[in-house]
């Protein structure tokens, strides 16, 4: 106990004296709130409503009615610019809306009076502004078209054979999914990252070091030896996913989402449970990439495979955010799918029981000691000492 | 003691050791002596249990290392081929880590290490992180770590390979200090004056043989010339030897010998 002791030790002192071993074990935390606070506010800023939207309108004096509507529906009405085409292509303003001369005498004979919204459609930003304006202009237009029915002694609804209503029945902890589903996938890619380097340094490294030979002739099992190295990858791809899991959840207090329907905080009790559903996997990913860059021929070599490895996690992820698919049991078996499905449930507020957090503990667990044991006895092998 | 006996080992179609045996004494230097390719690290590999013989068995004081490698290692303090160390670790915490791993408490490991710094010399370098060493300065740290624990038996690959003449002096006499007090030392070299400096014993190796084997003044008597380096490469070569510079008066023979290169 005490050499492993001691050789998780020295891999920790070592791994925290090494840059790239600490960029690694950081490199999510800084990251993935900032990625996800930007998307979110961005997708927030397009949904919503625009608070007060001052709309240039250009012949405002022909459509005194119109503009009367407009007014009721919070919308500010100020004077065009003088240029309209070039004030839209420089982008000093996203619209206008254009009267033209004839509108009241096409009004007053009941011809269909036409207006113009002057926009640039390749601008995203301003779309919801334009959706906004245009539906304010059908609806006043809508309005004065069932009057003018009404007055010549017909049912209006006779002109409106089909009314859509939408019916949303998405609470917003369920919008919000669409945002937390991000989350997990983040504190996966911290438990794979945080522990790479410390993991293909005490193997693949040690061996390019010329480090490894007389290591192993020290009277340590090599059971032992493997095991110490892996403990101290899995303290940095435990912290690693910890500091992102915190950091990401500081980060989304920062974003005003309640104001859009969408309700993002989550429990003490459910942060609790991602990392009680993620600190396995961490076990599970470690072993993984010793014995993967035990397997190199060098170290480069290891670090190509690490980042191809990266991926894993998120294949089952993405297909989780872009394809709600249900989450079966057989999931729970698999390591790295199962602690996927297990979160997913979690974040989306469905009831997870206690021995799916067993069963997915326990098969990261078996698949770690797995990988220890081949690890060790790859440790053996004059091949994999000698690198071939 | 270091005993070998008949060990053999392959790698595909090429034998790389081919019935090796001989036995270091204790309070004795054994060299293995032969040129590039030889057998040589290959045999100590052997020994130290990180190869496994085709045939044949390497014992240290009588524990068979591939049976019980664990316990064999205790007794051994093997310089590898390999003889890298942590950059990032101090010259003192690299020794340190060696001697955690022997089972070292605290306190003697503490003592051993100071120790080994004195002797050594690296009290310069103990508490610098060992990424600059120059080449003489890692083969101290490396020797340190290797012996950390007091082994009786040390096995040193080409110990002096890289280092300057100042160094490699310090290191004779490092290990002829380690003789002085019992041990058993086996070191491996190509370079003839090396060996007849340092060795009671040598055994020479050509091919994964062993081709010759005796104190120095019997491998002498045996291939019938004075230079020992005239010695290992007649051993070497075997029947292929010419004596490339003719026959020389026996007198002049002698004083190539004394001066230890062997050419006129």
């Amino acid at each position: 106990m005490s050499l492993l002791l001691a050789v998780f030790r020295k891999e920790l002192l070592d791994s925290i004296r090494d840059k790239r071993s600490l960029l690694s074990l950081l490199l999510f935390p800084l990251i993935g709130p900032v990625l996800m606070s930007v998307a979110l506010t961005q997708a927030v800023e397009q949904q919503a409503p625009v608070e007060s939207l001052k709309l240039p309108v250009a012949g405002a004096q022909n459509a005194p009615g119109l503009i009367a509507f407009i007014q009721s529906r919070d919308i500010e009405v100020v004077p065009p610019p003088g240029d309209i085409h070039g004030a839209i292509r420089d982008q000093d303003v996203d619209l206008v809306l254009v009267i033209p001369d004839d509108y009241g005498q096409r009004f007053r004979t009941a011809r269909t009076a036409i207006v113009e919204i002057v926009c640039d459609q390749s601008r995203p930003d301003t779309q919801s502004s334009v959706r906004r304006v245009r539906g304010v202009v059908e609806a006043h237009a809508q309005a004065v078209g069932a009057l003018r029915i009404l007055a010549r002694g017909i049912d209006p609804s006779v002109a409106q054979p089909v009314t859509v209503t939408e019916v949303d029945l998405s609470t917003p902890k369920k919008r919000a999914a669409i945002f937390l589903n991000l989350i997990p996938m983040f504190v996966l890619l911290a438990a794979f990252m945080g522990g790479m380097h410390t993991a293909t340094d005490s193997t693949a490294g040690e061996r390019e070091r010329g480090s490894l030979e007389p290591l192993l002739i020290s009277p340590i099992s090599r059971r032992r030896l493997v095991l110490g190295k892996w403990l101290a990858a899995v303290v940095f791809s435990g912290a690693s996913a910890t500091l992102t899991l915190a950091c990401t959840l500081l980060a989304l207090g920062q974003v005003p989402v309640e104001r859009f329907g969408m309700s993002l905080s989550l429990a003490p009790g459910e942060i609790a449970v991602v990392l009680v559903a993620v600190l396995p996997l961490s076990l599970f990913v470690c072993a993984a990439q010793m014995l993967v860059a035990s397997f190199a021929r060098s170290f480069k070599e290891a670090q190509t495979y690490m980042s191809l490895m990266v991926l894993l996690p998120m294949v089952p992820g993405l297909v989780f955010t872009l394809q709600p698919i249900k989450t079966a049991g057989w999931m729970m078996l698999v390591p790295l799918l199962g602690q996927q499905a297990l979160l997913m449930n979690v974040i989306r507020g469905e009831p997870v029981t206690w021995a799916a957090y067993w069963v997915t503990a326990l098969s990261a667990c078996l698949a770690a000691l797995i990988c220890i044991d081949v690890t060790a006895a790859l440790f053996r092998r004059e091949r994999i000492i000698f690198g071939r | 003691m270091i005993q070998v006996t008949e060990l053999n080992k392959r790698f595909g179609d090429v034998v790389a050791v081919d019935d090796v045996s001989f036995s270091a004494r204790d309070g004795a230097i054994t060299g293995l002596l032969g040129p590039n390719g030889a057998g040589k690290t290959t045999s100590l590999r052997m020994i130290y249990g990180l190869f496994r013989p085709d045939r044949g068995q390497a014992t240290i004081d009588g524990i068979d290392i591939a049976r019980r490698p664990r316990a064999a290692r205790r007794l051994l303090g093997a310089l590898p081929d390999a003889r890298g160390l942590y950059p990032r670790l101090t010259a003192r915490e690299n020794v340190r880590y060696f001697g955690q791993l022997h089972g070292l408490a605290k306190a003697p490991l503490e003592r051993r290490i100071d120790e080994l710094v004195e002797l050594l010399d690296m009290a310069e370098i103990a508490d610098r992180r060992a990424a600059g060493f120059s080449q003489g300065e890692r083969m101290k740290v490396a020797i340190a770590r290797s012996i950390v624990h007091g082994p009786k038996n040390v096995v040193l690959d080409e110990p002096t390979t890289g280092l300057d003449v100042m160094s490699i002096r310090a290191l004779r006499r490092f290990i002829r200090r380690l003789r002085a007090q019992g041990r058993c030392v086996v070191l491996s070299s190509h370079v003839m004056q090396e060996v007849s400096a340092l060795c009671d014993e040598i055994v020479v190796l050509a091919h994964g043989k062993v081709v010759g084997r005796g104190t120095p003044d019997q491998l002498r008597a045996l291939t019938g010339l004075q230079s020992l380096e005239e010695v290992f490469v007649k051993l070497t070569l075997g029947d292929r030897y010419v004596d490339e510079h003719g026959p020389l008066p026996e007198s002049n023979r002698g004083a190539a010998a004394t001066a230890g290169d062997g050419s006129p």
